[in-house]
């Protein structure tokens, strides 16, 4: 298969990890905040911890409505999928995701003894600074390096990559066709 | 299940990619009864939505290619899907391969040479630029030719920052050529700058085959039909001559359609698998494999970008998806030190949007949190790139095979790609990565780092040559001992200098759409 991990080389001294504050949620988390609680692919438990996860890579990406972005996507055939996963590897997008979500539990697990949307906001962050740094304990397939690559566009899209998202980083949108909905 | 047939065509081309639009062109203007097979769906420029996140529907969606070795992972990103193949999403970065470049086996005694020189294909990148409409300036580095037939862009502020890099290093900047019109051309619109390239250009200022091939192509009379997956190519029973393609339509079934001539058009990958699966007892190995070299000399080009950050205010979202100014100095020294080698080549100031591959943001994959909200913050006003391709030699293990333990969706045996960066090419690369640190250093960034080494493009496997029993093709990207199939596209290019593809293989198509024009009797019983 192909070398996943090219895309993201850049591993950085520990010590940038210690002094993140995260907020709950960003101001420009209004992008697309997302009520809708049942999902088409992933289970209830499965979103939540991807939200979760994926909040403490981007703030406001829960809010923002990350899982459900992926699980749309996921339960539409390739085609019409928005997934940036789809240029590196569509083999098995569901399976990626759901394997990857069960690798941040068993990690958590492991860890903490406890679920990852349970976890205190500096216990999610050294996970996920681990994950940046190939130094997973338990959790080995998919490559976490490479999840945490992937969830972390999906993240970036549905918090900086619409024209709310625009907005909030004070880039002109300068549409040719304005996107139906943000995602 | 009985195959339905269809009533023959003259000309058929499988894909409708700018290699299979612009033959159609050609051949439909000429005259003959051409019929293009897509294996995607129909695009409408209104497909084409200014957002990262909706582009990436215009996305290859066909089978899964393997890929294993240190250079690969650019074959699902490289890909087109549907009318106009990767030409809705390509970035219009428009060069000319240099003379050395078709020559590199003669002259350094390694890769290999094409079968004719810059002079042959000359005439046809001039008449190629006309055609694409191109912007630029003369640049003392480029190879001659023709003057652009619109002036260059202007330089944006991401240049201006990156320019003085380049003189600090003894190097010069040039305003970048581009398939796009700095102006109104050919009642086209001209560019307008918003960085949207990526996701499409729907007002036609960027040269892509709705707006350019295919309006000329169906009034000419060109048949398109859509989801149509062309699995094989069915010769006669001599083996000399192939009679048709088989396909698959949306519905599964399988079609037969007779042809007097097939042109492959579905790009790198999908050319030599197409002749791969099309083997038979008269051609065991693979159509055109007499030589044994069908699917091997895969090359790309091994990309490097550099990232910055520059105290003055550089407006990455503006711009164009392509680079907007160039540097070539050094481009014709192919052996810059010992143990390395190939040519290299700087494509500078991207447009870059916050999110997607090319975004601000996954230039820095490490970040997250805190650390991140405040590097876009900055970045998304003060953000600079550049990125340099570097030459891959041509070498026989770098190949396309089929893997017949693997099935794709189709059930057909899965392409398997095996790409690796020959030493002193990666050598070349690590000492152009090394420059571009440099020059963004004299430039003044605060901040400058390089992303890892990537491949681009993808060519070779079907290569052309003179001798039949070390290539597939002859120069016209006709197969040696089936002269009624083409090929068309950068998979013929024997060597793939350190240039982006598309400029050559349109030369190449108009060169071919010519010999087939003028050879008309004899290939068209
Ligand atoms: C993001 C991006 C940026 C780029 N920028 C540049 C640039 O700046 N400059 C440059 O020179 N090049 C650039 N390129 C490369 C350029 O896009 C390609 O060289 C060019 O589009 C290739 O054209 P093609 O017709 O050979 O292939 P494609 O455009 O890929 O078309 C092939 C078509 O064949 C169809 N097909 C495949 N298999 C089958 C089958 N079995 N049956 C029927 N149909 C089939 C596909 O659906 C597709 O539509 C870029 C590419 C990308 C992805
Ligand atoms: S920047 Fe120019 S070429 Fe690119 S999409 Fe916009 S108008 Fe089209």
């Amino acid at each position: 298969m192909m070398g996943r991990r090219r895309f993201f080389t850049g591993i950085i001294p520990t010590t940038v990890w210690t002094s993140i504050a995260i907020r709950s949620l960003s101001c420009n988390a209004e992008a697309k905040t997302v009520e809708q609680t049942s999902f088409l692919i992933l289970s209830t438990t499965e979103a939540e911890t991807l939200s979760a996860w994926c909040n403490v890579i981007v703030t406001g990406a829960g809010n923002a409505g990350v899982a459900q972005f992926v699980d749309q996507s996921l339960s539409r055939a390739q085609l019409a999928s928005l997934l940036l996963l789809r240029y590196l590897d569509a083999s098995d997008m569901t399976g990626f995701y759901r394997n990857g979500i069960a690798g941040i539990e068993k990690e958590s697990a492991h860890r903490f003894a406890q679920p990852f949307v349970q976890l205190t906001k500096s216990q999610q962050t050294e996970m996920i600074a681990d994950a940046v740094a190939s130094k997973m304990q338990v959790w080995s397939d998919p490559d976490p390096n490479f999840f945490y690559f992937i969830s972390r566009s999906d993240a970036v899209d549905v918090v900086y990559g619409t024209e709310a998202g625009f907005v909030d980083l004070g880039i002109p949108y300068l549409a040719h066709i304005t996107p139906p909905q943000p995602w | 299940m009985a195959k339905t047939s269809h009533a023959k065509v003259e000309v058929l081309i499988v894909g409708s990619g700018i290699a299979g639009s612009t033959m159609a062109v050609e051949l439909g203007e000429a005259g003959f009864n051409v019929l293009v097979l897509e294996a995607g769906p129909e695009r409408q420029l209104s497909d084409m939505v200014s957002s990262q996140i909706w582009s990436r529907r215009l996305r290859w969606a066909g089978p899964e290619v393997l890929e294993s070795g240190d250079l690969v992972g650019a074959a699902n990103f490289a890909m087109g899907w549907g009318t106009g193949g990767a030409g809705l999403h390509w970035y219009a970065n428009w060069y000319r391969l240099h003379p050395d470049d078709f020559h590199v086996r003669s002259l350094y005694g390694r890769s290999l040479d094409w079968p004719i020189g810059y002079d042959d294909l000359r005439p046809w990148y001039d008449h190629a630029q006309a055609y694409f409409g191109v912007s630029g300036d003369t640049d003392p580095n480029a190879p001659p030719g023709a003057s652009y037939p619109m002036p260059a862009m202007p330089v944006s502020k991401q240049s201006s920052a990156i320019k003085k890099g380049f003189a600090a290093e003894g190097l010069t900047l040039t305003p970048n050529t581009l398939a796009i019109n700095s102006e109104p051309y050919n009642g086209r619109a001209g560019c307008l700058l918003d960085g949207w390239c990526d996701a499409g250009c729907p007002i036609g200022a960027l040269a892509n085959p709705l707006v350019l091939q295919w309006p000329r192509a169906r009034k000419s009379g060109v048949d398109l039909r859509h989801n149509a997956y062309v699995t094989r190519l069915e010769t006669d029973a001599s083996g000399s001559k192939v009679t048709g393609a088989v396909y698959l339509d949306e519905t599964g079934q399988e079609n037969f359609q007779p042809a007097d001539i097939v042109i492959s058009a579905c790009h790198t990958i999908w050319n030599a698998r197409l002749l791969l699966l099309s083997s038979n007892d008269q051609h065991p190995n693979g159509l055109g494999n007499c030589s044994g070299t069908l699917g091997q000399y895969f090359t790309s080009h091994a990309l490097t970008t550099i990232h910055g950050l520059f105290s003055e205010e550089t407006e990455p979202h503006t711009g164009v998806s392509g680079a907007n100014t160039l540097c070539l100095d050094g481009y014709d020294d192919k052996q810059p030190t010992t143990g390395a080698f190939g040519s290299r080549a700087w494509l500078v100031g991207q447009a870059a949007k916050p999110n997607d591959l090319l975004g601000t943001a996954l230039a820095k994959p490490d970040l997250f949190g805190e650390a991140l909200n405040k590097y876009l913050r900055r970045a998304s006003a003060h953000y600079g790139n550049m990125t340099v391709l570097c030459e891959e030699d041509s070498i026989p293990e770098n190949r396309i095979t089929l893997d017949p333990s693997k099935r794709d969706r189709f059930g057909l045996p899965q392409a398997h790609v095996t790409n690796s960066l020959p030493k002193e090419n990666a050598a070349r690369s690590d000492l152009a990565k090394a420059e571009g640190l440099r020059i963004f250093k004299a430039a003044g960034t605060s901040d400058a780092w390089a992303g890892p080494q990537n491949p681009m493009h993808m060519m070779g496997g079907t290569i052309m040559g003179r001798d039949p029993s070390a290539s597939v093709t002859n120069s016209f990207g006709q197969l040696h001992k089936v002269d009624n199939v083409f090929i068309a596209g950068a998979s013929l290019f024997p060597t793939p200098g350190a240039i982006n593809p598309t400029a050559t293989l349109a030369a190449l198509v108009f060169r071919t759409a010519d010999y087939i024009r003028s050879n008309r009797s004899a290939l068209v019983p």
